[in-house]
């Protein structure tokens, strides 16, 4: 199973929709909650290039926002490895 | 063919669809998420029976609610609506969304609002750069920075007071001569020694490389045009209905595009209600979209009943 990581705020409803459909899928994932975690943070803008919740990486490939469309395409792209 | 659909699923929507449950009506709800803007309300103080909530676990109330009467949520976006007879005397409603077409003889529009946009240059450049419509997302990130609310109302007071909490020094631009909205939070955001409120200011451009680095405003009174150095800048200037997918020939919205309702959150068309921050009632509040979903979802079943089997 891929490693996937989500980068997250406290009170931000797309990160917990996010994580909400990757545990009704049986996916487990790491939480990193950016909120008092600068160095996270920062780790956060320099793979997404960007300063919004959530960010979903992967094993590299990373996704801005809400989007189980994505993140289903990203995990089953295992089958190819 | 349903007897009823809902389309959306934040306070009004599932308000209603507990009702028509309870009824044993046959009933959908669809909706591109669950909570909308409830969800994104953030720190929540003024919904009785919970002295302190927030928007997402508000939601998730909600969501457990609706969970114990086994109602399910479509997850899908509807593009349009349109009427087709049944018979001579009798009419149903189509809702056509992205994935697929639903039919139902009653329809409740519970889409609530959107962020409005500024349309300024600089806006959809640094959209996630630096600039956001989501505050209890985004504004955790500028920790220790300065950042730029925009807006003159609640949501606008509601970021400030966050920010507050997080950066080092917020900025609250409103091009209206004082804040609107809860006297409460009115005063609170005066009180932080960090925030600046500027009056009389027209935002006028979003300034950056591949950031956010400044704000651009017109002063109103003097008629100079200022800068302001910002790490990020949060647009909280009011909400726009959901209503792209009415057929604007039904003749449904007011000027502002909400929808009008009679205080049985009637439209104009028999078969039609709507309820929440999509309609015209004045205070766009959860409670008051909780009380509108009750009222649209009781007479969608006298509506149903009506026709007859």
């Amino acid at each position: 199973m891929k490693k996937i990581t989500i980068y997250t705020t406290t009170y931000c409803p797309w990160c917990q929709a996010t994580k909400d459909f990757l545990k009704q899928n049986n996916y487990e994932f790491e939480e990193k909650n950016v909120e008092n975690n600068p160095e996270w943070a920062n780790e956060m803008v320099e793979k997404s290039g960007q300063y919004g919740v959530p960010v979903i990486d992967i094993e590299g490939k990373i996704i801005v926002g809400y989007s189980p469309e994505e993140i289903m395409e990203a995990i089953k792209g295992e089958d190819n490895n | 063919m349903k007897q009823g659909i809902i389309i959306g699923a934040s306070a009004a929507g599932l308000s209603a669809a507990i009702y028509l449950k309870r009824q044993n009506i046959d009933f959908q709800i669809i909706s591109k998420d669950i909570g909308g803007e409830m969800a994104l309300s953030g720190i929540i103080e003024n919904y009785p029976g919970f002295p302190l909530t927030d928007g997402v676990a508000l939601t998730q109330k909600f969501k457990e609610h609706i969970d114990k009467y086994e109602i399910s949520v479509i997850n899908d976006t509807v593009n349009a609506l349109a009427i087709e007879k049944q018979n001579e005397h009798q009419q149903y409603f189509k809702v056509i969304t992205a994935k697929n077409v639903y039919t139902a003889k009653t329809i409740i529009i519970a889409t609530g609002s959107t962020p409005k946009k500024l349309n300024i240059p600089g806006e959809e450049k640094f959209y996630h750069k630096g600039l956001s419509y989501c505050s209890v997302c985004d504004l955790p990130l500028f920790k220790d920075k300065v950042v730029t609310i925009i807006g003159g109302g609640n949501s606008a007071n509601e970021a400030g007071i966050m920010g507050s909490r997080i950066c080092k020094q917020v900025y609250v631009i409103t091009k209206n001569p004082m804040m609107k909205g809860d006297k409460i939070l009115i005063e609170e955001l005066k009180s932080k020694a960090n925030v600046k409120i500027i009056f009389n200011a027209l935002t006028q451009e979003i300034i950056g490389e591949n950031f956010v680095s400044g704000v651009k405003y017109n002063d109103l009174v003097s008629g100079e045009t200022n800068y302001l150095k910002t790490d990020g800048v949060f647009i909280h200037i009011g909400l726009q209905p959901n209503t792209k997918f009415i057929p604007p020939e039904w003749n449904l919205m007011n000027s502002y595009g909400e929808i009008i309702v009679n205080e049985l959150c009637q439209t104009k068309i028999p078969g039609i209600f709507a309820a929440g921050d999509v309609t015209n009632i004045p205070h766009k509040q959860i409670g008051i979209a909780v009380g509108q979903g009750i009222i649209a979802g009781l007479e969608a079943i006298k509506f149903i009943n009506s026709l007859g089997s």
